[in-house]
């Protein structure tokens, strides 16, 4: 068995604009969990499609979709069809390319974003399991790749090698806030990055108190 | 959270609870979020799958950006007016609630996806013609959905509920399990037979391909779930006449996942095979995207 899906909301649930909740839901999800990831909205934008999401992208609205995520919309916002007239009135560059090799990240529904603005260069790699949940399962940030496990909340916390690192006191924090089944912590000679696959999905409040708390963390 | 169907129906026999209660008692547990926020989200689900059963048979029904599909659940609606209907009234209604809900997602409107959005109107179907057969307040409305999401995690953590991975099967075939058994609990069947249901719903749908046409939530999606409506209707009658499954819900649900991991890629959501490999729907393809495979 596996435990990807948590909450009775995963399957009576989303609310959404269609057509598809794993090609539009979910791909407004990777959309979103890109815009967090990235700190807002970037300049540019590539997506890269692989298997189903290659073939069906057209058809399922997943490029409106996921010009939606990133512009940090909901999958029940009625401007989700219009997102990538949007995205062009606000000067976003957003590309789609239908890659014909095997998902980087092994799922049929994978989207691989590369996000850019100004030096900042991230990746994101998502895929659609089903009914609009998404897994992350690579990131890449700050040059170091990071493989999180299981359905999101994920929370990031990135310290440069040469500032006071808070990861102790985050840690202490997680456990009575939110608990988490897996951490790991990521090196090269710049950054040091603690990552976290939470039990439960992030409750909005809790949220609040680690965005306040912790400079540089990134919950998604 | 519960591992297996049969799990979730000893709990409720041995507690004396429903189902329902089980999955809203897990939610507020496994989430940490009180059991008003849990009931307040429900019925704001239920209000969703209301207002779509209503847009898309109303006046002259929703069409889609394609001009592919629309207006068949006023077709129905009218039909079911003005004719004698062979199968009843009580499926053709529940086949128009649920072609209404399909017709609306294919028009890019709002929808609750139940598992998915290409199989949002399943349940709608079942749970609107219930409320009028069987006179449903608001309160087992909710609890219906709370059943139906109970077996649908099941189903969704032991097998898949997504097309790309496991077919139609996988997304109308759940959902019409979830109808199944929630159908069950609000007639006032046992939990036993709430499983059964599910596990006979389930089989009547095993190997459903999905091969949308030009990779759109249309043709065959919107049917299908008229299909999955009435499958749901009928497994629950049956189990509450006392008829069981001889294959026992979990393995019902570990047959299903096996299946869905055997279909060749052409028939898992990648508009290539079936209805969308034939003549006619390479043809729409061309005329909507200008591009073959």
């Amino acid at each position: 068995m596996s435990n990807l899906y948590r909450s009775v909301f995963d399957i009576i649930g989303p609310i959404m604009i269609g057509p598809s909740s794993s090609h539009t839901a979910g791909a407004v999800a990777i959309g979103r969990a890109a815009n967090d990831l990235f700190g807002g909205i970037p300049e540019r934008v590539i997506v890269h499609y692989y298997g189903s999401f290659a073939k069906t992208h057209r058809g399922h609205g997943t490029d409106y979709a996921i010009a939606a995520g990133v512009l940090g919309f909901d999958a029940s916002d009625p401007r989700v069809p219009n997102s990538r007239q949007i995205a062009r009135e606000q000067g976003i560059d957003i590309r789609f390319v239908e890659e014909s090799g095997e998902s980087p990240i092994h799922h049929p529904n994978t989207a691989v974003l590369d996000l850019i603005g100004g030096d900042k260069r991230v990746q994101i790699s998502g895929c659609s399991i089903g009914g609009g949940t998404i897994e992350i399962r690579n990131i890449r940030l700050h040059g170091i790749d990071i493989k999180p496990t299981g359905p999101l909340s994920i929370i990031l916390y990135v310290t440069t090698n040469t500032e006071r690192d808070n990861g102790i006191s985050l840690i202490e924090d997680l456990n009575r806030l939110a608990p988490f089944y897996k951490k790991q912590v990521l090196k090269n000679n710049e950054y040091t990055i603690y990552e976290f696959d939470l039990k439960q999905q992030l409750q909005e409040g809790i949220r609040g108190f680690f965005v306040n708390k912790y400079e540089n963390i990134i919950c998604l | 959270m519960y591992a297996s169907i049969e799990e979730l129906v000893s709990d409720a026999t041995i507690k004396n609870l429903p189902i329902s209660e089980l999955v809203i008692q897990a939610e507020c547990n496994d989430m940490n979020v009180s059991r008003n926020d849990v009931w307040r989200k429900m019925k704001h689900n239920l209000d969703t799958m209301r207002l779509a059963v209503s847009r898309g048979a109303h006046g002259i029904g929703v069409h889609s950006k394609t001009g592919l599909t629309g207006g068949d659940a006023v077709k129905i609606k009218d039909y079911r007016k003005s004719h004698k209907t062979l199968s009843g009234d009580m499926i053709m209604s529940a086949v128009q609630s649920a072609i209404a809900t399909n017709e609306v997602n294919a028009a890019m409107g709002v929808i609750c996806a139940t598992p998915t959005a290409g199989s949002s109107g399943t349940l709608p179907g079942v749970l609107f013609t219930l409320e009028k057969r069987l006179g449903l307040d608001e309160e087992q409305m909710v609890r219906f959905l709370f059943t139906a999401g109970g077996f649908g995690m099941v189903i969704a953590n032991n097998a898949c509920i997504a097309g790309a991975t496991g077919g139609c099967q996988a997304e109308v075939g759940s959902a019409s399990g979830m109808g199944a058994a929630a159908a069950v609990e609000v007639a006032g069947g046992t939990p036993k037979q709430s499983a059964n249901a599910m596990a006979i719903a389930i089989s009547n749908l095993l190997g459903l391909v999905c091969d949308p046409i030009a990779g759109l939530v249309e043709v065959p999606c919107i049917n299908r779930n008229a299909i999955g409506s009435s499958n749901a209707l009928i497994s629950a009658d049956m189990a509450l006449a006392g008829c069981e499954s001889m294959i026992p819900a979990d393995e019902v649900i570990s047959a299903m996942d096996k299946v869905g991991k055997n279909m060749p890629e052409s028939l898992r959501e990648t508009g290539i095979g079936g209805l969308a490999g034939t003549p006619t729907g390479q043809e729409i393809r061309m005329r909507i995207f200008g591009k073959n495979l």
